[in-house]
């Protein structure tokens, strides 16, 4: 009787400790940190406040994200947009433009090949909310605006962090538009470091290809090559510095090297240890 | 009584009595039914930290104890899952309607098969080797969630798995929306990669587990993820501790948890508590996350679970707590089916609908 009672009194103690909100916005966060208004439209910025924080992020975050996909605040562009779908290779996960071929909507719709619809095992996300994710992939996904405070351009590399399987894209973002016509032979080269076996990605040949996901910001992914990667340990470098070195539309130089200068060469190193 | 159901009450009896024999330490389910009988989880499940395919022996409890009616059936044996010595195989289906009320937007009430999945397993050796798959194969196409092989010691104490597994951390919860499982990132939806060492005792069960930390998905460092979980079982009541470190490119990921059960009668209570600390988030959070639940078996074939969950998804920043509470009715009518009906109310910060979310379901669940 007396485990009955403290365990009822337990129950009861745990009742009434939701927050009051005092302070905070809708994702429970101070105000002096929130972004993207109180209504949710059709911007990316107010998606992921409204839709992928509250919603997604529970799971689809850091290094666990079921399958890799992060929709943490500043990464979910670049891992959505243009970007192939792990269930379904044949879809991007947000097609600009084309909500219906986009595997998001279809998850979230519930109509895609594999797995469960989102918010797995919770209920669906209203009409309206798909209604507005619909629209912002159909007026193009265009990407929140970018924080440019740095005089000269950055790159981050979205993927992989330090290994990936043989399929994968190496995905790498700048903070602003790049010079998409300095993005080719001789500004990025890939370097298989355990056979010293340098080559140059060229676009159009029978060897990794260039993609150019996103222009504002620019995002630049490299597909492997038919049949994958090979095994082995890489350095992805992309020029910082003359005579040829890419550039944003200011012809600004990237800083590469993340000295805070223009300049400097930006290098990703990374293993392929999976094969699929 | 019949004579043909006494001969078949016998047997089914008889049955139950020599698996239960040939299996001394290994028998459970959701984990207040293994709490309910004093046993583990592996007594009644082929995974040693429970979910997924049953065994034999719980295979048979399941269409004896669980059911408020069994429909016997004469001339045709027992299902065990056992096609032959060396193959077995299962299933679960679950189909909702659902009725979901979140504050200032339309209802949505809507049919939907929440998950079909199938169980096999391939016995090498007898109680040695063991391959095992779990694929959901509905809704839309197949997901693989487990597949490894496992290793037995010659006395069942010791087991080694490799593959994809569900990671041992706590309660192993049908429901992968409860706060404890969401939140820590541990549930059916996110079986990770890696290696699994197992103890069992009459009173005790131990797992460590080291995988990639990407929750299924590709390994993208060098970081790995190492979870624990150790219970201590008795008769009628069991206490453990769990904990995980995810070593990731993205921030480091901290849990510790203690979780608990006692049976009162026809009562049974889990609780559960979790303290997380994460580094993937621009400034590190500590999060709570917690779980009390009582199972009423009032009457054979007749579950009440009441449940009283919390979230403090940042304890630095005040007022953003969460709770969510849930009334199931669950019915075992006859054997392989079980018929559930319950509401879970959320109550969150007013400020964002979601959180203050009412959800009215029903759910038909096979089992097999």
């Amino acid at each position: 009787m007396q485990k009955r009672v403290t365990a009822c009194l337990a129950c009861i103690a745990l009742s009434g400790c939701a927050g009051s909100g005092e302070g905070l916005d809708a994702n429970g966060r101070p105000l002096e940190e929130s972004e993207g208004g109180d209504v949710l439209t059709a911007n990316l910025a107010s998606i992921q406040t409204h839709v992928f924080t509250p919603m997604c992020t529970n799971c689809h975050s850091g290094a666990a994200a079921p399958l890799g996909l992060r929709l943490d605040e500043g990464v979910s562009y670049a891992m959505l947009v243009n970007a192939p779908s792990v269930e379904a290779p044949a879809l991007l996960r947000v097609a600009p433009g084309d909500p219906d071929a986009s595997y998001l909507i279809h998850k979230l719709e519930g109509t895609a090949q594999v797995g469960g619809r989102m918010p797995l095992n919770g209920p669906a996300l209203p009409a309206e909310t798909i209604a507005v994710i619909r629209q912002w992939i159909a007026e193009g996904a265009q990407a929140p605006s970018q924080d440019a405070s740095s005089s000269v351009p950055s790159l981050t590399a979205v993927w992989p962090m330090q290994r990936m399987s043989s399929h994968e894209h190496i995905v790498v973002v700048a903070d602003r538009e790049l010079d998409a016509t300095l993005l080719a032979a001789g500004t990025i080269t890939l370097r298989k470091t355990d056979e010293a076996a340098e080559r140059a990605l060229v676009q159009g040949l029978d060897l990794p290809r260039i993609e150019l996901r996103s222009q504002l910001p620019t995002v630049v992914a490299i597909a492997p090559p038919d049949g994958g990667w090979a095994r082995g340990a890489y350095e992805l470098r992309i020029s910082g510095n003359a005579p040829l070195a890419v550039a944003d539309l200011n012809s600004r130089a990237i800083d590469g090297d993340g000295d805070g200068i223009a300049g400097g060469d930006f290098v990703l190193t990374f293993k392929v240890e999976e094969t699929r | 009584m019949r004579r043909s159901a006494f001969a078949a009450y016998l047997g089914v009896t008889a049955m139950l009595a020599v698996v239960v024999l040939s299996v001394p330490s290994e028998v459970a389910a959701e984990p207040y039914f293994a709490a309910r009988e004093g046993m583990k989880c592996v007594a009644c499940h082929v995974s040693p930290s429970g979910g997924g395919m049953r065994n034999q022996f719980g295979n048979i409890w399941a269409q004896t104890m669980l059911p408020a009616r069994r429909i016997e059936v004469e001339d045709v044996p027992m299902w065990t899952g056992a096609l032959s010595p060396y193959l077995a195989v299962g299933g679960n289906l679950r189909a909702n309607g659902s009725y979901v009320d979140i504050p200032d937007e339309d209802t949505q009430s809507e049919f939907d098969v929440e998950e079909m999945r199938v169980y096999g397993a391939v016995t090498l050796i007898h109680e040695r080797l063991l391959l095992y798959v779990d694929e959901r194969i509905a809704p839309g196409g197949s997901v693989n969630l487990e597949a490894y092989a496992r290793f037995s010691s010659a006395d069942q104490r010791w087991h080694v798995r490799a593959g994809q597994i569900y990671l041992p951390y706590g309660w192993r919860l049908e429901d992968d929306n409860a706060f404890i499982r969401q939140v820590t990132g541990i549930g059916f939806a996110t079986p990770d990669r890696g290696i699994e060492i197992g103890l069992e005792t009459n009173e005790w069960s131990a797992q460590l587990a080291l995988t990639n930390g990407t929750g299924g998905g590709s390994e993208i460092d060098d970081g790995k993820q190492v979870s624990l979980r150790a219970e201590h079982i008795r008769a009628l009541w069991r206490i453990g501790a769990s904990a995980s470190y995810n070593d990731a490119e993205a921030g480091a990921r901290h849990m510790q948890g203690a979780f608990a059960a006692v049976r009162t009668g026809p009562i049974v209570w889990l609780a559960e508590a979790d303290y997380i600390t994460d580094d993937s988030f621009p400034a590190r959070r500590h999060m709570w996350a917690g779980l009390i639940e009582a199972n009423w078996n009032y009457k054979k074939g007749h579950n009440l679970k009441l449940t009283a969950e919390y979230f403090d998804p940042d304890d630095d920043i005040d007022e953003d707590e969460q709770n969510r509470y849930s009334l199931v009715w669950e019915y075992f009518p006859v054997q392989f089916l079980q018929l559930r009906a319950g509401a879970r109310i959320y109550d969150g910060i007013p400020q964002n609908a979601f959180q203050n979310r009412k959800i009215y379901f029903v759910q038909a669940h096979g089992y097999f």
